[in-house]
């Protein structure tokens, strides 16, 4: 399995790569905006992407949606890890194509649950 | 000619003050894996705290205001090797403190966001800035309420102020 990881904190990267990591998903690509994750997905193999909302450049609705119009790529499980999460919200990304939703702060087991829930859907 | 502005409300204010300390336990629980030990909070100028880590987010919306999150080096040292799995002895650089204690901030002022989003209130929030340094002053030039929540954490004094604006009604 080869994650994605998108986000333009490099702590909130970490964290979630560490969690990944103890729940032994050790290949991991980062990006730290949209147009990187793009980029990224263009140059190898990625089974699961966890992406945020707010980032600089492309932010993670506008990767979201960039992603899903690249050929092969429509049904590649997306998380979304946010603070944004009002309903408007969770709306709004779950029509540009996001498969579930992690709401800030959250708990590494919170992490696996979805993790798994996406890679079952 | 515009009307005076209004006092804010302590009675309107205490709920949102409740609900950002319930914001920062939550967020020290879940991301930092730790339970903070609560002062009593302070109105006003009482308390300007002793920090060297300051990181702050605005909010507006039919409240408007800021969230700013204060620490020592030391603590925001500690709240990073949290946040990051760090060995203890390890030494975050001023890169990863800013950004970890950005992230701190942003989580906080975000959840308290969805909070009162979820009671009515739709707000919006801004990007964090995080100043750090040994010789600073800061405050919020509003006649606006402001009340500081003190911490502790593992020894560390940890501060949250809410800053609550007045709104202008205007003839």
């Amino acid at each position: 399995m080869r994650f994605l990881v998108v986000d333009d904190s490099t702590t909130m990267r970490r964290i979630i790569i560490n969690t990944l990591n103890k729940l032994g998903y050790t290949e991991v690509v980062e990006a730290g905006n949209g147009r990187e994750g793009i980029d990224r997905v263009n140059e190898g193999p990625v089974d699961l992407v966890i992406t945020d909302w707010n980032m600089p450049e492309m932010n993670g609705i506008e990767f979201i949606r960039a992603l899903r119009s690249m050929d092969g790529k429509q049904n590649l499980p997306v998380l979304m890890v946010t603070t944004n999460a009002a309903k408007d919200d969770i709306v709004e990304a779950l029509r540009a194509g996001v498969t579930n939703y992690v709401v800030k702060p959250f708990t590494p087991d919170t992490i696996k649950e979805k993790i798994d829930a996406v890679l079952t859907h | 000619m515009a009307s005076p502005a209004p006092a804010v409300d302590p009675h309107s204010t205490q709920p949102l003050i409740e609900t950002l300390r319930a914001c920062v336990h939550d967020v020290f629980g879940t991301m930092v894996g730790t339970t903070l030990a609560e002062g009593t909070p302070l109105d006003g100028d009482a308390l300007r705290p002793q920090s060297n880590v300051v990181g702050q987010i605005g909010f507006g919306g039919s409240s408007s205001g800021l969230v700013v999150f204060y620490a020592t080096f030391d603590g925001a040292r500690a709240i990073t090797r949290a946040l990051l799995g760090m060995a203890p002895q390890d030494e975050p650089s001023t890169p990863e403190v800013a950004d970890a204690i950005g992230e701190i901030a942003n989580m906080i002022a975000g959840s308290f966001r969805t909070r009162m989003a979820t009671e009515g209130d739709a707000w919006a929030i801004s990007i964090p800035t995080v100043t750090m340094g040994s010789d600073f002053y800061m405050t919020a030039l509003t006649d606006g309420r402001r009340t500081m929540l003190p911490f502790r954490m593992d020894g560390h004094e940890i501060f949250v102020e809410l800053v609550i604006t007045t709104k202008v009604r205007r003839a």
